[in-house]
């Protein structure tokens, strides 16, 4: 159970790893579309009240491109022998947290509980904390901490998942991937901002 | 059955055959003889060269009869390479 959670590119095969990552990223897509989510950045997940079919796509597809080339450049300098599709399986695999923190805002209720927040924070410089409902309080303290989880459980995967595809080992690798991990941040970040879709 | 120790359990270092005997007319052979560089690997690594060649030497038909990845499979072959190039 452990390494299908954890570590399922020890013992699957790419075709399969590769079959539930693209089917992940379509469901995924189209859970984001459902429940007003935009994956805009390489780790960002935020709330969009107005969003387009394809934009959750658009989202994710530049998301995966950018974090594949700069692991698998990386992956390359490394360890010449790195297969693109491993990295790219990996890559595909390690979002699944993210679409399953999508699934929370059912009935629109990490949004609800966020305009409740922000109404009695907006404009204020002393805020009321009495004002603000304390389910509302409830239900962010414990969107945080699962989307705190799901954001742990994407790294370990993405990191297990490229030290099986490039063979990385070392005290130095950690440091790499986290750099790499930041590059792709800024880059998917700098396009999604950048190009309008 | 024991496994065949390949370093000293003292300072690390390898070990070498001092003594091979027959079996059938109790002979002793002693001297001092290294072991092969394939003997010099630990014994999971020798299962694995042993089921290496057993599959003519295709990792993608090891690690879909093991149930394990090709990456790990490589990655473990790649290992031993190096540990052979070191020893």
């Amino acid at each position: 159970m452990k390494t299908i959670l954890f570590n399922p590119f020890k013992k699957y095969q790419e075709n399969t790893l590769l079959g539930i990552g693209v089917a992940a990223t379509i469901i995924g897509s189209l859970l984001a579309y459902a429940f007003y989510i935009r994956f805009n950045g390489a780790f960002d997940l935020h709330f969009a009240p107005d969003i387009n079919l394809w934009q959750p796509f658009i989202d994710n597809s530049i998301n995966i491109a950018i974090v594949f080339l700069v692991l698998f450049f990386l992956a390359k300098y490394h360890n010449q022998k790195t297969r693109a599709i491993d990295i790219l399986n990996a890559v595909l695999i390690a979002r699944i947290p993210f679409y399953l923190v999508a699934l929370m805002n059912i009935n629109n209720t990490i949004s609800r509980a966020i305009e409740q927040m922000m109404s009695v924070v907006d404009n204020t410089i002393q805020i009321n904390m009495t004002a603000i409902p304390i389910d509302a309080i409830i239900i962010l303290s414990i969107f945080g901490l699962i989307t705190f989880l799901a954001f742990i459980w994407f790294i370990v995967l993405l990191y297990n998942g490229y030290k099986i595809a490039s063979n990385a080992k070392g005290g130095k690798t950690m440091l790499f991937f986290a750099l790499a991990l930041i590059l792709a941040e800024i880059i998917t970040k700098a396009i999604i901002i950048i190009v309008p879709y | 059955m024991s496994r065949l120790p390949i370093k000293c359990p003292s300072c690390e270092q390898h070990l070498n055959v001092s003594q091979l005997s027959c079996l059938k007319c109790d002979t002793i052979i002693s001297g001092s003889y290294p072991l092969p560089k394939l003997m010099q690997l630990p014994q999971d690594d020798q299962d694995f060269i042993l089921q290496f060649v057993l599959h003519s030497g295709s990792l993608k038909k090891m690690a879909l009869q093991m149930e394990i990845s090709y990456p790990t499979m490589r990655n473990k072959l790649d290992d031993i390479i190096e540990k052979l190039l070191h020893n």
